[in-house]
C-alpha cells in the first residue's frame, strides 16, 4: 500500500470498438462488395448504371420496410402481416390517387392508416399480452383477405404521373435510394442516441430489468410497433409509385424477405440486439444476389435456394458464437 | 454516532393475495451504515427489501425519507428518493455494454438531446474505478461477463444514480470466496462515502465482519434489532428459527453397508476434477462447498445431464456409463435438484403429472400411460409425505415450497433408486418442513438407501451428514468422519484457495 | 378441477363451431348438404394433416414455418422422381414422402443440436426447401400422371373421400398418442419446463425430433393428396399453408408458449375455419375474403383466452 500504483483503465479504441459492434454490418457489407468486383470481373455488363440503378432503387422498399420490421425485433416481436399491411397501403393509395384526392393525401392517408393498424398490433401485444405473431398471422389474414374481397385482385392503373414519386430521379439517381439511405441513417441515429431508441433495446433484452429501471414497457412496445407502421407506410408507397400500374394482391413472401432481412443483418430473433443498418446492407446484398446469379448465367430459379442457404449460414453462425461468447 | 436514519420503514405490514407475509415491521437504515437484514427464506425480507425499492406498496404503515413520509408507487420514485438495489438475479441487459447498462434510463446527454456515448463511458469508467475495479472495460457486452463482474456493474449502477441507501440481496449467493472479499472491500468503500446499505445475507462470517446492526426477521414478524457487538452466531440463529439449533436433526444412525458407488478420477471438463470417493448404502454423504466449487456439476456428472470426460464411475463394482439422466434413472440413481422451479417440476402441471413423469416407462401399459395408476400414486405419495395439497390434481404451481419440494421428492422416490443424490434439498422451504425432509432423509438412510447431500448450510452439513466432503475448485478439498467434523475445519476447506488455482 | 379447466377452451371452441354451423345452415340451405360436407372435408384434408403434426410442435413451445415448403418440394420430388428420374409412380411416392420426412428431421436436427430458435430455424428452410422445389422444378409442372393415382385425391371409399379417411384416421392416431401415451406426456412436458422434463429423464431432443420429423412426414403426405387431387404438381403448392394452419391450431387452444394444447382443439378450430370459409362463400362472399373472418375468430379468441386468464388471476 506504499506506492500508489495507477491502474490503468482499459478501454478500447474507437476502431475497435466499431468493428465488435458492427461485425455483421462489415461482413455483409463487405459481402456486397465483393459480389460487385467478382460479378463485375466476370460481366462487366453487372457495373453499368442500369443494373446497379435497378438493383437498389428497385429493392429500397424492401430495405425501409426492413428498418421497421428490425426495430420489432430488437424489442423482441415480430411482425408476419407486413407484406399483406404494404399491398394494402399501396391500393389505398392508387385508389385515392386515381379518385382526384391530392397527391399528397394520397401518400399521407395510407401512411396514417399503417401506423394506426401498427398502433393498434402493439397495444394488442403490450396490454392484453397476446404473443405478437399470434395477434399479426390474424392481422395478415384480415389485411390479405380484406384487399382481394375489397378490389378482387383489379388493377389499377392512369396513376397521376405526378404521383409516381419512386420513378423520379435526382442526379441521375432514382428517388427510393434517398428515401433507403436517408431513413436508414435517420433510425440509426435515432435508435443509437434516443432515450426511446435505447429502451427499445433494453426491453427487448431484459423486460424485467427495464421495468426495474423504470421504463414504461409497454408505451415503449406500442410506441415501436407504431415506428414500425411508420417505416412500412413509406415502403407501401415506394412500392406504390414504382410501376406505372398497382395491382391490388398481395406481394408474395414479402414479409418472409423482410424478417430475412433483418435477421442477416444482424438483428437477433431473441431481441436486444442488431442494428437498422445492418438490414438496409442485408436487403442490398439479397437484390445484388439475385442480379448475380442472372449475370453468372445462374438460372434465377435458384435464388431463393441460395437465400435459403445464406440465411442457415448466419443463423448457425450467430448461435456457434453465442454459445461461445456465454 | 446516532445519526437520523436515511430511510424509515414503520409498522409496514403487506399482504399477497389474503396472505400476510409481513405484518407490523419498523426497519430504519442510518447513513454510512451496514444494516444486515436476516430471516429464513419466506420470513419477508425479499417484501421489505421490495417495499423500500418501490416494487410493492406496503398495507399498511409508513416508509419515512428523511424523516418525511413519501409513497413510492414505482422503482423509478424510489430511485429519485435515492434508494438503489443491487438485485440477486442481477437485473442487466446482457447485450447492451458495461457502460449502457449503468446508466440506462439516465443517460448523459448531448446539448442537442441525444445520448452522449462518450461522456457515458467516460462516466461509467470513473464510477468502476471508485469501486476499484479498474479491469473492467466499459464497453464490453454485460453477457460475456463473469457474476461478479456484473455485480459491480449493478453497484456502479446504484451509484450513479447517486443513492443514498443501497440495498444488497444475497450479494455473495453465487460469488466465488476471493470476489467475496473484494465485494466486502466496495461494500465498505461505499459505507466510508456515508451510503447506507442493507445487507441481506445468510452467511454469518460477511455480517459479523461487515454490518453495524442486524434485523431478524421470522414469519413476516419483526424478531428484533440490535446491534452487532450484542449478538452471536448462536444467538441469531434462534431467533431466526425460534428454537435452539441442536433439535433441528435427527439423530445420527451410523449403520452403513456396504459400498454402492464409486467415483475414480472423475472429471468433467476442467470444472469437476479427478474425484474419486466411495458412496456406502445406509449412509448420508454431505458434500459442502461454496458456489461454484464443483459440487452441483459433480452430481450433474452423475446423474448423465453432463456425462463425465474422464475417470470412471463404479455401481456395485462395474463400470457404468452414464450418458443421460434415462441411464441414471435406470441404473438406480435419481437426483434432487437445486432450482426446484426450473429444474425440478413442471409448475404448470398437477401433482399427479409431476410424479409420473420420472416413471412414464413403469406406469406404461402396451401402448398407454396407465392414468388410473398414476393417479393411485400421487395419492400414496400426498398421504406418505404428508404433502399438504387440495388432491392429485392440483397444480403444483399453487403449493408451498416444502410440499413442492416433497412432490419432487416423491416423483424420484416412486423409481425406486438406491442412490439419491440431494441438491440443496431444504433451499427456499420453512422450518417445519425442513425438520420433515431431515427426518424423511434419516428416515430412508435408514432403509439402505445411499444418500449424497449437497448444501451450502453448513449446520445442515454437519447435522445431517454421516461423513463430510468439502469441495474446491471443482476438487475434493478435504474429507471428515464423526468428531472430526466442525463448523471451522469444513469452513476453512471451503474458502482455502489452494495455490495451483491462485496462480 | 383441471380436466374443467383444460376444457374450458375446446367446450367455447365447440359451442362456437355448432352456433357457426346452425347459422350457417339457416343462412344457405346448400350447406347442410352431404354432398357439401363431404366436399369441405375434402378441402380441409391436406391443412388438416399438417395441423395435427403442428400441434405437436406448438406444444413443445416450438413452431414449423417450412411446412408449406416442405409439401411443395415433396410434390416436386414426386413428379421428378416419376418423370425425370423414370422411377415407377409408386417408388417415387414413397420416395418423395421419405425426402419430405428427411426434411423435417432436418428442421429437428437444427432446432436440437445447434440450439437455433424453431422460428428462426424453419424460416431458413421454409427459403431453402421452397428455394429446392423452384430450383428443381425450374417453374415445370409435371402433369398426365396415370388414372389410378388420383384415387388418393379425388376418390372415394364408401361414399366418403379417401383423403378425408386418411385425416380422420391419422386424427385419431394423433389424438391417443398426445393423450395416452408415454411420448405425448413427454411432449407436455417437454413444451413447459424443457429443463426440468430433462432432469426427470426424458430425451427432449428425441422427443423434438420425432415431432419435426412427422411434421415433414404428414406434411409430404399432404403433398401426395395435393398432387392427386388437382392432378399437376408445380414448385408453389403449399405457399402460405402454414398460416392457414398455425391459425387452425391456436384458434383451437394450443398455447404458442408450449405446454398445452389437444388435437380435439385443434380439429375444432379446423372445422370452425372451414365451415366459416365455405358458409361466407355460399352467401355470396367472394373467395379469399373469408379469410378476413379466420383473422378476426383468431384474435378474438386468443384475446378472450387472455381476458378469461387475466380474471382468473392466472399468469
Amino acid at each position: 500500500m506504499s506506492v500508489a500504483v495507477v491502474p490503468i483503465r482499459s478501454g478500447r479504441s474507437g476502431f475497435q470498438r466499431f468493428v465488435t459492434g458492427y461485425g455483421q454490418e462489415i461482413v455483409v457489407a463487405l459481402s456486397i462488395v465483393a459480389l460487385f468486383i467478382v460479378v463485375g470481373l466476370y460481366n462487366p455488363r453487372f457495373l453499368n448504371d442500369t443494373n446497379i440503378n435497378s438493383i437498389f432503387a428497385g429493392n429500397a422498399y424492401i430495405a425501409v420496410a426492413a428498418i421497421g420490421m428490425s426495430m420489432i425485433i430488437v424489442a423482441g416481436h415480430i411482425d408476419v402481416s407486413v407484406g399483406s399491411l404494404i399491398g394494402v397501403i399501396a391500393t389505398i393509395s392508387g385508389t385515392l390517387a386515381v379518385s382526384g384526392y391530392p397527391i399528397w393525401v394520397a401518400w399521407l392517408v395510407p401512411i396514417l392508416f399503417s401506423i394506426a393498424v401498427n398502433a393498434g398490433v402493439g397495444a394488442l401485444v403490450a396490454y392484453m399480452r397476446i404473443p405478437s405473431i399470434v395477434v399479426t398471422l390474424g392481422m395478415l389474414s384480415i389485411l390479405k383477405g380484406g384487399l382481394i374481397s375489397a378490389t378482387g385482385g383489379a388493377w389499377i392503373s392512369d396513376l397521376p404521373p405526378a404521383f409516381m414519386i419512386a420513378q423520379a430521379r435526382i442526379f441521375g439517381v432514382a428517388s427510393p435510394v434517398y428515401f433507403m439511405v436517408v431513413l436508414t441513417i435517420l433510425a440509426a441515429l435515432f435508435m443509437r442516441y434516443t432515450d426511446f431508441g435505447r429502451a427499445i433495446y433494453a426491453v427487448g433484452g431484459n423486460i424485467e430489468a427495464a421495468r426495474a429501471a423504470g421504463l414504461n414497457a409497454e408505451r415503449t412496445t406500442v410506441g415501436v410497433f407504431a415506428l414500425h407502421g411508420l417505416f412500412a407506410g413509406i415502403a407501401g408507397i415506394l412500392f406504390a409509385t414504382q410501376l406505372q400500374v398497382i395491382q391490388s394482391t398481395v406481394p408474395p413472401n414479402l414479409e418472409l424477405t423482410v424478417i430475412t432481412a433483418s435477421v442477416i443483418g444482424g438483428v437477433s430473433i431473441l431481441g436486444g440486439t442488431g442494428t437498422v443498418i445492418g438490414s438496409t446492407l442485408a436487403a442490398i446484398l439479397f437484390a445484388t444476389i439475385g442480379s448475380a446469379l442472372i449475370f453468372l448465367n445462374v438460372s434465377a430459379y435458384w435464388l431463393r435456394a441460395v437465400l435459403g442457404l445464406l440465411i442457415l449460414a448466419t443463423v448457425l453462425a450467430d448461435m456457434i458464437r453465442r454459445r461461445r461468447s456465454t | 454516532m446516532m445519526t437520523e436514519p436515511a430511510v424509515t420503514l414503520n409498522q409496514v405490514g403487506k399482504s399477497f393475495v389474503g396472505l400476510k407475509v409481513l405484518s407490523g415491521v419498523t426497519f430504519d437504515v442510518r447513513p454510512g451504515e451496514v444494516h444486515a437484514l436476516l430471516g429464513e427464506n419466506g420470513a419477508g425480507k425479499s417484501t421489505l427489501i421490495k417495499i423500500m425499492a418501490g416494487l410493492h406498496k406496503p398495507d399498511e404503515g409508513e416508509i419515512l425519507v428523511d424523516g418525511k413520509p413519501v409513497s413510492f408507487s414505482s422503482p423509478r420514485e424510489a430511485h429519485h428518493a435515492g434508494i438503489a438495489t443491487v438485485h440477486q438475479e442481477l437485473l442487466l441487459f446482457p447485450e447492451l455494454t458495461v457502460a449502457e447498462n449503468v446508466f440506462l434510463g439516465q443517460t448523459p446527454k448531448t446539448p442537442w438531446g441525444g445520448v452522449d456515448w462518450t461522456r457515458m463511458r467516460k462516466r461509467a469508467g470513473e464510477l468502476l474505478d471508485s469501486l476499484d475495479s479498474h479491469d473492467l472495460d466499459v464497453d464490453a457486452r454485460v453477457g460475456s461477463l463473469s457474476v461478479a463482474n456484473r455485480q459491480r456493474v449493478e453497484i456502479a449502477r446504484a451509484l450513479s444514480q447517486e443513492a443514498r441507501v443501497v440495498i444488497m440481496d444475497e450479494p455473495t449467493a453465487s460469488l466465488a470466496e476471493a470476489d467475496v472479499l473484494r465485494l466486502m472491500d466496495i461494500v465498505r468503500r461505499l459505507k466510508a462515502r456515508g451510503v447506507g446499505i442493507v445487507y441481506v445475507s445468510h452467511r454469518m462470517p460477511e455480517i459479523f465482519a461487515l454490518a453495524d446492526r442486524v434485523t431478524v426477521l421470522r414469519d413476516g414478524n419483526h424478531v428484533g434489532t440490535h446491534d452487532i457487538g450484542d449478538v452471536d452466531e448462536t444467538k441469531l440463529v434462534s431467533m431466526m428459527v425460534g428454537r435452539a439449533i441442536d433439535k433441528l436433526y435427527p439423530v445420527k444412525q451410523g449403520t452403513s453397508g456396504e459400498t454402492i458407488l464409486e467415483l475414480k478420477d472423475v472429471s468433467y471438463r476442467s470444472i469437476v476434477r479427478n474425484i474419486s470417493f466411495a458412496l456406502r448404502t445406509g449412509e448420508i454423504l454431505g458434500i459442502a462447498g461454496l458456489v461454484g466449487s464443483g459440487r452441483t456439476e459433480l452430481a450433474l456428472t452423475i446423474f448423465g445431464i453432463t456425462p463425465a470426460t474422464g475417470g470412471a464411475i463404479l455401481l456395485d463394482g462395474k463400470p457404468v456409463t452414464i450418458g443421460s439422466p434415462g441411464a441414471a434413472r435406470d441404473l438406480g440413481i435419481a437426483y434432487i435438484p437445486e432450482d426446484r422451479g426450473l429444474q425440478g417440476l413442471i409448475r404448470v402441471q398437477t401433482v399427479t403429472e409431476n410424479i409420473a413423469l420420472a416413471n412414464l416407462k413403469r406406469l406404461t401399459r402396451g401402448l398407454f400411460v396407465d392414468s388410473g395408476k398414476a393417479l393411485a400414486e400421487a395419492k400414496r405419495a400426498i398421504t406418505q409425505f404428508g404433502i399438504r395439497a387440495r388432491g392429485p390434481d392440483q397444480v403444483v404451481r399453487q403449493l408451498s415450497g416444502g410440499n413442492q419440494q416433497k412432490v419432487v421428492l416423491a416423483k424420484w422416490l416412486a423409481t425406486n433408486p438406491r442412490i439419491l443424490i440431494m441438491d440443496e434439498p431444504t433451499r427456499g422451504i420453512d422450518v417445519g418442513a425442513k425438520a420433515e425432509i431431515h427426518q424423511l432423509m434419516r428416515k430412508l438412510a435408514g432403509e439402505g438407501l445411499a444418500i449424497l447431500m449437497i448444501s451450502s448450510e453448513l449446520p445442515e452439513v454437519l447435522g445431517m451428514s454421516d461423513r463430510v466432503m468439502v469441495m474446491n475448485s471443482g476438487r475434493i478439498a478435504a474429507s471428515f468422519e464423526g468428531k472430526d467434523v466442525t463448523p471451522e475445519v469444513v469452513g476453512a476447506a471451503m474458502t482455502k484457495v489452494s495455490a495451483r488455482d491462485a496462480a | 378441477m383441471t380436466l374443467s379447466k383444460l376444457l374450458r377452451h375446446e367446450t367455447i371452441l365447440a359451442l362456437l363451431t355448432v352456433a357457426a354451423l346452425i347459422a350457417l345452415a339457416m343462412l344457405s340451405d346448400k350447406f347442410f348438404t352431404t354432398s357439401n360436407l363431404l366436399n369441405q372435408g375434402r378441402l380441409m384434408s391436406e391443412v388438416g394433416l399438417v395441423a395435427l403434426a403442428m400441434t405437436f410442435v406448438i406444444v413443445t413451445g416450438g413452431i414449423d414455418l417450412s411446412v408449406g415448403s416442405i409439401l411443395g418440394l415433396t410434390a416436386i420430388l414426386l413428379g421428378v422422381f416419376w418423370k425425370n428420374v423414370g422411377m415407377p409412380l409408386p417408388l417415387a411416392m414413397v420416395a418423395a414422402v421419405v425426402c419430405g420426412t428427411a426434411a423435417g428431421i432436418g428442421n429437428g436436427f437444427i432446432i436440437t443440436r445447434f440450439r437455433v430458435p424453431p422460428l428462426i430455424a424453419t424460416l431458413a428452410t421454409l427459403a431453402l426447401y421452397r428455394g429446392l422445389a423452384e430450383g428443381i422444378s425450374e417453374a415445370r409442372s409435371v402433369r398426365g400422371y396415370p388414372e389410378w393415382f388420383y384415387f388418393f385425391g379425388q376418390g372415394e371409399i364408401a361414399g366418403v373421400p379417401v383423403q378425408l379417411w386418411v385425416l380422420v384416421i391419422c386424427t385419431v392416431i394423433a389424438g391417443v398418442i398426445l393423450g395416452f401415451t408415454p411420448f405425448g406426456r413427454a411432449t407436455y412436458a417437454v413444451g413447459a419446463n424443457e429443463v426440468a422434463a430433462r432432469f426427470s429423464g426424458i430425451n427432449a431432443d428425441a422427443t423434438k425430433m420425432w415431432i419435426y420429423g412427422a411434421a415433414g412426414f404428414l406434411s409430404a403426405i399432404a403433398a401426395v393428396i395435393f398432387v392427386s387431387r388437382v392432378t399437376t404438381t408445380r414448385s408453389d403448392m403449399g405457399t402460405g399453408i402454414e398460416l392457414d394452419v398455425i391459425t387452425g391450431v391456436v384458434l383451437g387452444g394450443t398455447s404458442i408458449f408450449g405446454g398445452k394444447g389437444t388435437i380435439v382443439g385443434t380439429v375444432l378450430g379446423l372445422v370452425l375455419i372451414q365451415a366459416l370459409k365455405n358458409g361466407l362463400a355460399l352467401s355470396g362472399v367472394k373467395g379469399d375474403g373469408t379469410i378476413v373472418v379466420i383473422g378476426v375468430v383468431l384474435i378474438a379468441a386468443v384475446l378472450a383466452g387472455a381476458i378469461l386468464d387475466r380474471n382468473r388471476g392466472g399468469s
